[in-house]
């Protein structure tokens, strides 16, 4: 016969040829070395294939799916509670009917998801993040601060220092354990982050009036994770907001000569962070 | 997830805790994986945007329905099928297939049906991401499950839901399509022949 074409020796050597056909060019396999060659060559083509080196997925899709994941669990995590950020929310229940027509209501999902932006002024009292100080109320001008910043582990020395003025008229907030979270309506962007911080920071230099939402558990957890390892300060601002259009949390630590912001995910906590992005913003407490 | 040493739950342990609540679970699962799942989704569909956007659909799917896993088959198996599945459904959705011209197919046939040597029918040497894209995407898929993945035959026929004679088929074809452009990689054993990056190879 003549030579089968590479096609064929693939197929038979996967098994896929029977009878007759089979014989012939097993036997033809026998007394050729070009097909036999050949065949020798296409059973290496597994091997080969598996070795071929794996990309590595790029950062900004990793950190984007880490942002999809948590805005699916924050979803879950409000549905579950029964706490509805927005009435237009989608229902709890899994997934529409349409199998993979996820984007649509990934969109709906993520837009109401604020990010948190969490200001961290530095409020190393968050070392106690179990909820159990009973002098805290959510005002971040407490005077319980210092107390149980003194119990901290980062151990901050700065927390007397913590009332440290700005000379820039934003004076650092002392975060008792409850701290204030703030809900905002802000879309933090990379290019403009610092500027649209220090205007925040700004206009919450002083505690609102009236009740205030205090910082779940989880969120207290990320709190302390994310400033965790910095120099110690004064927690600033804890701030639900969205970051580039994706549900995000703000953090704005003072702490010492500067401020330091991180951005996370929304899922962020005690044991998972997804810092997005950080900034610092230029020094405005005095020592 | 606790970060106590010695604890490392297993796939399936993390998917069970995801189902349970724990909302740090899928996202611990995700990290373990993504490499691979990345790869099989970017080799399927042979662009990053694309890719990208199957992968998160695919994610928020098994997000989702986690809760359906049955534990048949390993949770990777699960993870690949929604990733491949999504890769797939993209796929039909393109209005035209791009991976391949008509014009290169029918070359790349020719080529096989007429030159005695096809290990010698081309000058073109590919590394393994371009020969991939030569391949129409169903042989395709079931190569990078099979034979990069290394998933058996019932494994991936159940990934790409079909039958393994298919699959064995697919896989066959596609490996003799490759050939001609992939011969030049062979025989590391041997020391020769590595594809430099300069050949086109993404590292």
């Amino acid at each position: 016969m003549t030579h089968p074409e590479s096609g064929v020796l693939a197929e038979f050597q996967a098994g896929l040829v029977t009878g007759r056909r089979r014989a012939s060019i097993a036997s033809h396999l026998a007394g050729c070395d070009r097909c036999a060659g050949l065949s020798d060559q296409l059973g290496e083509i597994p091997a080969l294939l598996a070795a071929a080196p794996s990309p590595a997925m790029p950062d900004d899709v990793a950190r984007r799916l880490d942002l999809v994941l948590a805005a699916e669990a924050a979803k879950r995590l409000s549905s579950e509670r029964a706490v509805d950020d927005s009435p237009a929310n989608s229902p709890a229940s899994p997934g529409p009917r349409r199998r993979w027509d996820f984007r649509l209501v990934t969109q709906q999902i993520l837009v109401p998801a604020a990010a948190v932006v969490v200001l961290a002024a530095g409020g190393f009292g968050l070392s106690r993040v179990t909820g159990g100080s009973s002098s805290s109320s959510a005002a971040s001008g407490s005077e319980a601060a210092p107390a149980t910043s003194a119990r901290a582990a980062h151990g901050t020395a700065s927390a007397g220092s913590g009332a440290t003025s700005r000379s820039a008229a934003v004076p650092a907030i002392r975060a008792p354990i409850n701290f204030r979270v703030l809900n905002s309506g802000i879309n933090y962007l990379p290019a403009t982050l610092a500027q649209q911080l220090e205007s925040e920071l700004h206009r919450h230099a002083q505690p609102a009036a009236g009740p205030q939402v205090l910082a779940s558990g989880s969120l207290k957890g990320c709190v302390l994770r994310v400033t965790q390892g910095t120099r110690p300060g004064t927690l600033a601002l804890v701030e639900r907001a969205h970051f580039q259009g994706q549900p995000a949390i703000v953090i704005v630590a003072v702490s010492g000569q500067h401020d330091t912001a991180w951005v996370t995910a929304s899922g962020c906590s005690a044991s998972s962070d997804h810092v997005l992005a950080t900034a610092t913003l230029p020094g405005t407490s005095a020592p | 997830m606790p970060a106590t040493d010695g604890e490392w739950p297993s796939d399936t342990e993390l998917l069970r805790r995801h189902v349970a609540g724990d909302s740090d679970a899928f996202g611990e699962l995700f990290r373990r994986h993504r490499d691979r799942l990345w790869a099989v989704a970017l080799r399927t569909l042979c662009d990053p945007e694309e890719a990208a956007d199957a992968l998160q659909d695919a994610m928020i799917s098994a997000f989702r329905r986690a809760g359906d896993f049955r534990g048949d088959s390993a949770v990777t198996t699960w993870l690949h099928r929604i990733v491949i599945n999504a890769c797939l459904d993209r796929l039909r959705r393109r209005a035209v297939r791009p991976v391949t011209s008509a014009g290169d197919e029918q070359a790349l046939e020719a080529l096989l049906a007429h030159d005695p040597d096809p290990a010698r029918a081309t000058d073109t040497r590919l590394d393994v991401d371009a020969a991939l894209r030569m391949l129409p995407a169903p042989q395709r898929a079931a190569l990078v499950v099979v034979d990069m993945l290394g998933f058996s035959v019932d494994d991936a026929a159940a990934i790409l839901d079909t039958s393994p004679g298919t699959i064995k088929s697919r896989c066959a074809r596609a490996r003799a399509r490759i050939l001609p452009y992939v011969a030049h990689l062979r025989g590391n054993r041997s020391g020769s022949q590595r594809v430099s990056p300069a050949q086109g190879g993404d590292t």
